[in-house]
């Protein structure tokens, strides 16, 4: 199985269940939803990776709907629409909402796993990436802690010898007298 | 690709430390390439010689531009540590505030701080808001917050104030975004208010800077990691001047100031370490 989990939204029942049963066959693990108001509800229950949705769909809740929809509740959800060639200049308005990509119809299958594919890539360099933050974001707060001590204790050190060496060059005390004080300041230490 | 030749390495790395400061480890032959490659290739340089030669003859200082923003490191965060900014809002900000406060009741209160590699702007954003939240109403104080940076494109990006959704994911609490930034197509956008509080220019920390006058507290943290130890003493020498006697300093958590300025002492507040001048 594929770790791709997509949802599938279309008011078309033929559509609808040959896009599934495509995805099925490839691996990915698919559900569907016959309108914007379905989608909206499972959107709500649960997290998919992707969603593939229509573009025009009867109800008050269109596939631009359910672009609003996933990416507000879950900025990680990418979004593919489907759509008539006619509404090509409504898929690049939904583009700049946050959509992933979008497919012409009638769905070439060829392209739709490409751009699943490039999905798929994405989000595991983007993973890798998050990955390579936290453990700099570690690898920086346990530094950061080291180094913030030493920096103390190099300051407290500093400020010792300078007193030792007031101390040892106090020429209105005796050697003997400036040499135990100098000694009872290190004794701090 | 273009490969480098040993010399050209030595060539360019001198190159790039006089233009940024920045310090190029050259047995890193890789990070020029990747980085400069693209560069080189479109302005159909036969060779990293060729290319040194078209950025010295360019009057325009296009080229210089380019490889400052190719080579400068813009990796930065709303809130990067929240030490630093627990700090601030808890003890540097009552202490300045406290001291700057004019006797006459009709006088501002002038407070002044400087984000001395502000990359793209989310620091100094940051202490914005802080200072928004922290004091609420403004109208009694005169506030400088002014972010430096030697890249262009970050300080292009700074100004705009328009962050994508994994700038805005790392550190920014889900509050803060709420009510200072608007939804802008796929990204967000600061809101107008704290946009205003806020000036971004560029400056190579290299070239003299006592023009921008002294500060109460400046951030300078993560830059000088980039240069060699003598240029960090001479930068942090610098920093001394510009800040006010009893001004803070606030260096890269994993950073540290002995062996580089004596003129600073380090004080633990917290989880955090700030820099005070030992007058």
């Amino acid at each position: 199985m594929k770790n791709l989990s997509i949802l599938v939204v279309d008011d078309d029942p033929v559509i609808r269940r040959l896009i599934q049963q495509r995805l099925e066959k490839a691996n990915y693990p698919v559900e569907v939803a016959k309108d914007g108001t379905e989608a909206s509800d499972l959107l709500n229950s649960k997290y998919y990776d992707v969603v593939l949705t229509d573009l025009m769909m009867p109800g008050g809740i269109g596939g631009i709907e359910v672009l609003e929809i996933a990416k507000a509740l879950h900025s990680n959800t990418e979004v593919v629409l489907i759509t008539a060639h006619s509404s090509v200049d409504t898929a690049v308005e939904a583009m700049k909402k946050g959509a992933a990509d979008y497919l012409e119809k009638p769905v070439n299958f060829d392209e739709l796993f490409l751009k699943l594919d490039k999905i798929a890539n994405l989000k595991t360099i983007l993973r890798n990436a998050q990955d390579l933050q936290q453990a700099m974001d570690t690898t920086e707060n346990v530094a950061s802690q080291t180094i913030q001590d030493l920096e103390m204790r190099v300051a407290r050190l500093d400020e010792l010898l300078d007193a030792v060496e007031t101390s040892l060059t106090n020429t209105d005390e005796d050697e003997d007298v400036r040499i135990a004080k100098a000694l009872a300041l290190l004794a701090k230490r | 690709m273009i490969k480098i030749t040993p010399s050209e390495l030595n060539l360019i790395a001198q190159y790039i430390h006089e233009i940024s400061g920045i310090y190029l480890d050259q047995s890193k032959s890789y990070l020029f390439e990747t980085r400069l490659g693209a560069i080189a290739e479109r302005l159909g340089c036969k060779s990293y010689q060729d290319f040194y030669n078209k950025a010295k003859r360019d009057l325009t200082r296009n080229i210089e531009r380019q490889i400052i923003d190719a080579i400068s490191t813009n990796e930065t965060l709303f809130f990067r540590d929240k030490g630093p900014f627990e700090l601030l809002q808890h003890k540097l900000l009552p202490e300045i505030i406290d001291r700057r406060t004019p006797k006459a009741p009709n006088l501002k209160t002038n407070i002044r701080i400087w984000s001395a590699a502000a990359s793209t702007g989310q620091e100094l954003y940051s202490i914005a808001i802080i200072i928004k939240e922290l004091l609420r109403d403004l109208s009694r104080y005169a506030i400088t917050l002014l972010g430096t940076d030697i890249s262009d494109s970050a300080i292009s990006q700074a100004s705009y104030g328009k962050y994508n959704k994994f700038e805005i994911e790392r550190g920014l609490d889900q509050r803060y975004l709420q009510r200072y930034f608007s939804l802008f197509g796929d990204s967000w956008k600061i809101k107008d208010e704290i946009r205003a509080m806020v000036n971004f220019r560029k400056l190579n920390l290299m070239a003299p800077f006592t023009s921008l006058g002294k500060f109460d507290i400046i951030f300078c943290r993560n830059v000088a990691i980039y240069f060699t130890l003598e240029d960090r003493k001479k930068l942090f020498n610098r920093i001394a001047d510009s800040l006010a006697d009893d001004g803070f300093l606030i260096i890269g958590s994993t950073e540290s100031l002995s062996g580089v300025c004596p003129r600073f002492v380090p004080k633990r507040h917290l989880r955090a370490i700030f820099y005070q001048k030992n007058n």
